[in-house]
């Protein structure tokens, strides 16, 4: 199996509190993988320790075959990061943030060209202060893209977004992913989990409590909704 | 190369709608300037000097911004991007460290010299002020000073775990020397034993140096404050880029 992502027996722990433990991942080329569970079960940590901006306790972590600790300026040229928060200089504008942005890769994507995709066209020389949430969380995305990547982490990927920006980041990101785009995601919207990933891993305080298609999560909870499934997979008991 | 241009026209942009260090680095130190030339004219620096009370000043005064940018400005800039975690999306970049360091360096290494050239102008032309010694020597003098007290900016921002202790150590380190080192009151003017303490701070030996270069006076110990500058310089990069953090 060809995992872009590989995840082996990864664990951190942060004093007593265990954020992950053990968990294994694989996400193949070309496909969308979801990683779900409630504020708090890990989800933020785990991506920190694959990109290796915390360091696990232990566990090995691989992407396209590459240490993110170890590797990071090559690995980095193929990989683009959207994190939760925006973080940006003060009284940066559009541009300048997409300007330098490119500037810190080898290769770079036309950044008018995804702004101008994302709906951003007209906001280029605006402040990045200025922009609405929602605004913002699509340049953020742009900007994760800007590298051309092979991979993408996308965290909390349509936070804030309104239903008809929400439908149009689907339809780029599944465009992306038939070009081969290996994307890994974390969401709390379980309707653009079923529209968007192939396989999906639901961490309960850090441990994979369930890991498969959408399809079989249904098919393995008595319910036959989605969301109601993965409420009863992460329920406190 | 096309990553250093571009990071730096940004945040030469950046740092100018931020206008304080347009303040602090151009600004103050001119205004010193005009004070001291409109107190002292072109008066000899005491009786029977062969040289102006403002040349011999010059030195001093040209070393205010680097006094700012150095301690103030770079200690800053470094741990507020800390702090927004700016760095932390850089981490996830193929940047490296001393990219991000050396664009700042840069940022106010050109304030330095617009001040510099900026002194040097007003000075001539209003108060009559003479370079006396070597001009190449008071550059060479005045870019190792740059490079010492930048290395001591850079370490304070690697080093300060937030941006309230890197402005407390900032300052600490800044005011002292601005006002003890000779930048604003004249070293010659202090009673011999603050004159020793004075003599502790870098800046002070770096402000003898371009006193000397300056106005072509021969020094005893030439070799004593350039050994101290380039060591501080080497030892505090070297403390910058080893313990350098993004988060």
């Amino acid at each position: 199996m060809d995992c872009v992502i590989q995840v082996e027996t990864l664990s951190k722990t942060y004093g007593t509190l265990t954020a992950v433990d053990h968990l294994n991942l694989c996400v193949e080329r070309g496909t969308v993988f979801g990683l779900l569970g409630a504020n708090g079960a890990g989800k933020s940590t785990t991506i920190e320790c694959i990109l290796g901006t915390k360091k696990p306790d232990c566990g090995t972590v691989r992407i396209l075959g590459q240490n993110p600790a170890t590797d990071r300026k090559k690995l980095f040229e193929r990989v683009g990061i959207q994190f939760q928060e925006a973080n940006y200089q003060e009284k940066i504008t559009v541009r300048e943030l997409c300007e330098v942005t490119a500037s810190l890769y080898r290769k770079a994507d036309d950044f008018r060209r995804l702004l101008a995709e994302f709906g951003l066209a007209d906001k280029e020389k605006s402040p990045v202060n200025s922009l609405s949430g929602g605004q913002r969380q699509r340049l953020f995305i742009v900007l994760a893209l800007l590298p051309d990547p092979e991979v993408v982490f996308l965290d909390e990927l349509t936070t804030g977004l309104d239903a008809r920006a929400r439908r149009d980041v689907w339809k780029i990101l599944s465009e992306l992913k038939a070009k081969g785009l290996t994307i890994l995601l974390t969401s709390h919207f379980m309707d653009e989990v079923e529209a968007l990933c192939d396989q999906i891993c639901i961490l309960k305080h850090g441990r994979p409590i369930f890991y498969g298609t959408v399809a079989q999560a249904v098919e393995q909870s008595p319910f036959e909704q989605f969301e109601d499934a993965y409420l009863w997979y992460t329920e406190e008991e | 190369m096309r990553t250093f241009c571009t990071m730096l026209k940004t945040e030469w942009k950046l740092s100018l709608r931020g206008m304080d260090m347009f303040i602090f680095a151009i600004c103050m130190p001119l205004v010193v300037l005009v004070i001291l030339g409109i107190l002292y004219g072109d008066q000899p620096a005491y009786a029977g000097a062969s040289y102006t009370f403002l040349e011999q000043s010059f030195g001093a005064l040209a070393s205010i911004s680097i006094c700012a940018g150095g301690v103030m400005g770079l200690p800053l800039v470094v741990s507020d991007y800390r702090n927004r975690k700016i760095l932390k999306r850089l981490q996830v970049t193929p940047v490296s460290p001393a990219m991000i360091l050396l664009v700042q360096v840069a940022i106010y290494t050109l304030y330095a010299l617009a001040s510099l050239v900026l002194l040097f102008l007003v000075a001539s032309i209003f108060f009559g002020l003479q370079i006396r010694g070597s001009f190449a020597l008071f550059l060479c003098g005045y870019l190792l000073v740059l490079l010492s007290m930048f290395s001591i900016g850079l370490m304070v921002g690697g080093v300060a775990p937030n941006t309230k202790i890197a402005g407390v150590i900032a300052s600490v380190l800044y005011f002292p020397m601005l006002i003890f080192s000779g930048a604003t009151l004249p070293y010659e003017a202090m009673p011999s034993a603050l004159q020793k303490a004075a003599d502790i701070l870098p800046l002070t030996q770096g402000i003898k140096l371009l006193k000397a270069a300056s106005l072509g006076l021969p020094i005893d110990d030439i070799w004593l404050p350039v050994v101290v500058m380039a060591a501080i310089a080497v030892v505090c990069i070297a403390i910058a880029l080893r313990f350098f953090r993004w988060e």
